[in-house]
């Protein structure tokens, strides 16, 4: 096997391990609580309402029963998890629906902006890092210097409130929320189909250039705001990088060699210099999801995050907060796991090692 | 070598970084003569004034300098008595000084909990190596993959239940309860220090592994050092400098996700975020003027800012003085 086929069996193995850890470790902190209330997760749909109380706790020691609820913790987290991978995530009371459905509906809102984010952030974050590194101690580096500090320092509730009045309120030119009133006109008609939830991709897939446009203007201030965030954190380090690497002997000797700048800047600091920023992306994936959540809601994007802020109002809702924390997992993986394989197609060593 | 230029850069740095700390910490301390309070026994940071149904904030006026905010029923805010849940108006001059002891005291509790906690495990796992650190360092790597948000609630539904209720009896609390409660520990709090200690815990790992193979730490080994020994005098002095810089920075990190995390609903005692929640609906402000209310959230939001920059300023300036050859 090559070595890059083994470096990607290595990191797709890994997967399941990570997984694995993630949800024992959740399960095991919600199985603190008493039976009765374990007994939610597999609650059928309209025990709540339809029946009266004495039912309801027959039902309660007939679930506990069943599901084996007294049994120690493994015995129960295998019983749970091949319920999640049979894609019976329980019924959520809050949302009078099944977790599943309900998550895979508002997924593509936050994957959306997700993927316009990561798409947007990392090139501009690695040129600007890039170039302050290599005119070190100029203008562009202080000016830049200054603006990374703004943007680790700035919270970014308040720098999404603050976008908001200025380019909502005062000038008009982005709107807010998912789709306007007209959304209702396309959402899930015949003529519009939707291919990959992505408003965007689907506007262009139906020739709805109209719809493109519309949800186009709606990213712009999350995607911006979600940006200057986690832009900071992966320039400041790209521009580490290429102050190290530009001092080094291979780089000096290709001056000597007379190559262009251009040459050197593309072809060999550039190279070495990403792969730090890449380890930073992995490192905050987790972190930048949790931004995409906290941007949904100041933005009033309806995705996963509504899900979350919805299930603590009003009854206990441990389907939902079990269903969303797992689920949240699974946006993070493919993010930490796509980065991973670029850092190992860029940095040949790390196919070797591990 | 440092050029004198970076020296320059390096010592105002630091200083600008102290100077904004430092004065945060004044404020804290000197609170009370500040912002005196009514009942000195009271060390709530919010002040009510004002009537009771109160819907819009308050102006500037003689009593309160900064105006007021309303404040917003039926949110589960921690750390509040029973019959403070109505709507009367928080002065906010009273919560921008008194909110400085509890952002000062959640950034450093935080920071410093949770950079034990890598620390211990990035020590260890480097000094072991072979299996002990592979599943160590698979743990870290779980605990990466983890968006801290979701285990808020899940915290919440756990450990937070009864210290939730604004009618509990403090005498049916279970001893952890009462730990909780008395280190002022909320799920906020709580989840920002099981799921921020990774980076310590990958940074000290690596700088270990390095530093172990050095001759002076193998000649401790072969001259019989206790494995304690060894790590705390050879491999913790000299590993331990990149991490005094994150720590540095992640002060007000903290600071800022929970501010964030209390903003979009969760319970905090971070007592900036939970003003910043009552001034939510009026930064917009009315007839296309976003300035209609600025007392309800220029002054927080600023000092909030202040707070973060003074760290990264420490954390930046540490980082030149101390890792002058490899700066993260």
């Amino acid at each position: 096997m090559s070595s890059f086929g083994k470096f990607l069996l290595g990191r797709i193995l890994a997967i399941p391990v990570t997984l694995f850890i993630i949800t024992f470790g959740i399960f095991a902190i919600i199985t603190t609580a008493p039976p009765e209330e374990l007994a939610t997760l597999y609650f059928p749909p309209n025990i709540r309402s339809s029946m009266p109380p004495e039912m309801i706790q027959a039902k309660i020691d007939q679930i506990i029963e069943e599901h084996g609820l007294d049994d120690p913790l493994p015995v129960q987290y295998v019983h749970w998890i091949g319920n999640l991978i049979k894609g019976d995530w329980g019924w959520s009371p809050t949302f009078n629906g099944d977790v599943l459905p309900l998550l895979k509906q508002r997924t593509p809102v936050s994957a959306e902006l997700t993927f316009y984010s990561l798409i947007f952030l990392f090139p501009v974050a690695l040129v600007i890092g890039l170039i302050a590194g290599w005119l070190q101690g100029g203008r562009f580096d202080s000016t830049y210097r200054f603006t990374a500090f703004l943007g680790l320092s700035i919270p970014p509730f308040i720098l999404g409130l603050f976008l908001i009045s200025v380019f909502y309120v005062g000038l008009h030119w982005f709107p807010l929320g998912r789709t306007g009133i007209h959304g209702l006109l396309y959402s899930p008609t015949s003529d519009f189909v939707s291919y990959t939830g992505f408003l965007t991709i689907d506007g262009l897939l139906n020739g709805r250039l109209d719809v493109t446009v519309d949800a186009a203007r709606r990213l712009v201030l999350p995607v911006l705001t979600l940006s200057f965030l986690y832009w900071a954190t992966i320039s400041r380090v790209t521009r580490v990088a290429v102050i190290e690497e530009k001092n080094k002997d291979y780089i000096v000797f290709a001056k000597a060699r007379g190559l262009k700048q251009r040459t050197i800047v593309g072809r060999h600091a550039f190279r070495n210099a990403m792969l730090p920023s890449l380890t930073i992306g992995i490192l905050s994936a987790a972190s930048i999801i949790t931004g995409v959540f906290v941007v949904e809601r100041v933005f009033d994007l309806k995705g996963l995050s509504g899900l979350l802020v919805g299930s603590f109002v009003g009854v206990p809702d441990t389907p939902m907060t079990l269903g969303f924390a797992v689920y949240s997992t699974l946006l993070v993986i493919p993010i930490m796991f796509i980065l991973d394989l670029l850092r190992g197609v860029i940095d040949p060593r790390l196919r070797e090692g591990d | 070598m440092l050029s004198r230029s970076r020296k320059f850069r390096t010592n105002k740095q630091i200083l600008i970084g102290l100077l904004m700390v430092g004065t945060f910490v004044v404020v804290a301390l000197i609170a009370p003569w500040l912002a005196p309070q009514p009942d000195p026994t009271d060390t709530s940071p919010f002040k009510i004034t004002g009537q009771q149904f109160q819907r819009l904030p308050g102006p500037p006026t003689a009593e309160s300098p900064l105006g007021t905010t309303p404040q917003i029923r039926n949110m589960p805010l921690y750390g509040l008595k029973p019959g403070q849940d109505s709507s009367y108006q928080w002065d906010v001059y009273y919560t921008l000084i008194w909110g400085t002891r509890s952002a000062l005291y959640f950034g450093l509790l935080v920071t410093f909990l949770t950079s034990m906690i890598g620390i211990t495990i990035g020590t260890v796992s480097g000094y072991l190596g072979g299996t002990a650190e592979y599943l160590m360092m698979r743990v870290t790597d779980a605990f990466l993959a983890f968006p801290a948000i979701a285990a808020i609630w899940l915290f919440q539904r756990v450990f937070f239940e009864n210290l939730f209720d604004p009618f509990m009896d403090y005498d049916q609390l279970s001893w952890w309860e009462l730990t909780l409660e008395r280190a002022r520990i909320d799920p906020v709090m709580l989840t920002l220090i099981v799921f921020s200690w990774m980076p310590y815990a990958r940074l000290m790992n690596n700088m270990v592994s390095q530093i172990k193979k050095n001759e002076y730490v193998q000649a401790a080994k072969v001259m019989g050092a206790s494995g304690w020994h060894i790590i705390l005098q050879h491999l913790l002095p000299n590993s331990i400098s990149p991490t005094v810089v994150l720590a540095a920075r992640d002060v007000g990190v903290m600071v800022i996700l929970a501010c964030a995390f209390i903003f979009i609903g969760f319970g905090g005692r971070v007592a900036w975020g939970i003003m910043l929640v009552t001034s939510r609906d009026f930064v917009i402000g009315y007839g296309g003027n976003p300035f209609v209310y600025w007392w309800s959230f220029v002054p927080i939001s600023l000092a909030l800012i202040l707070f973060s920059m003074g760290w990264n300023f420490l954390g930046d300036g540490l980082n030149d003085a101390l890792n002058p050859h490899r700066r993260y």
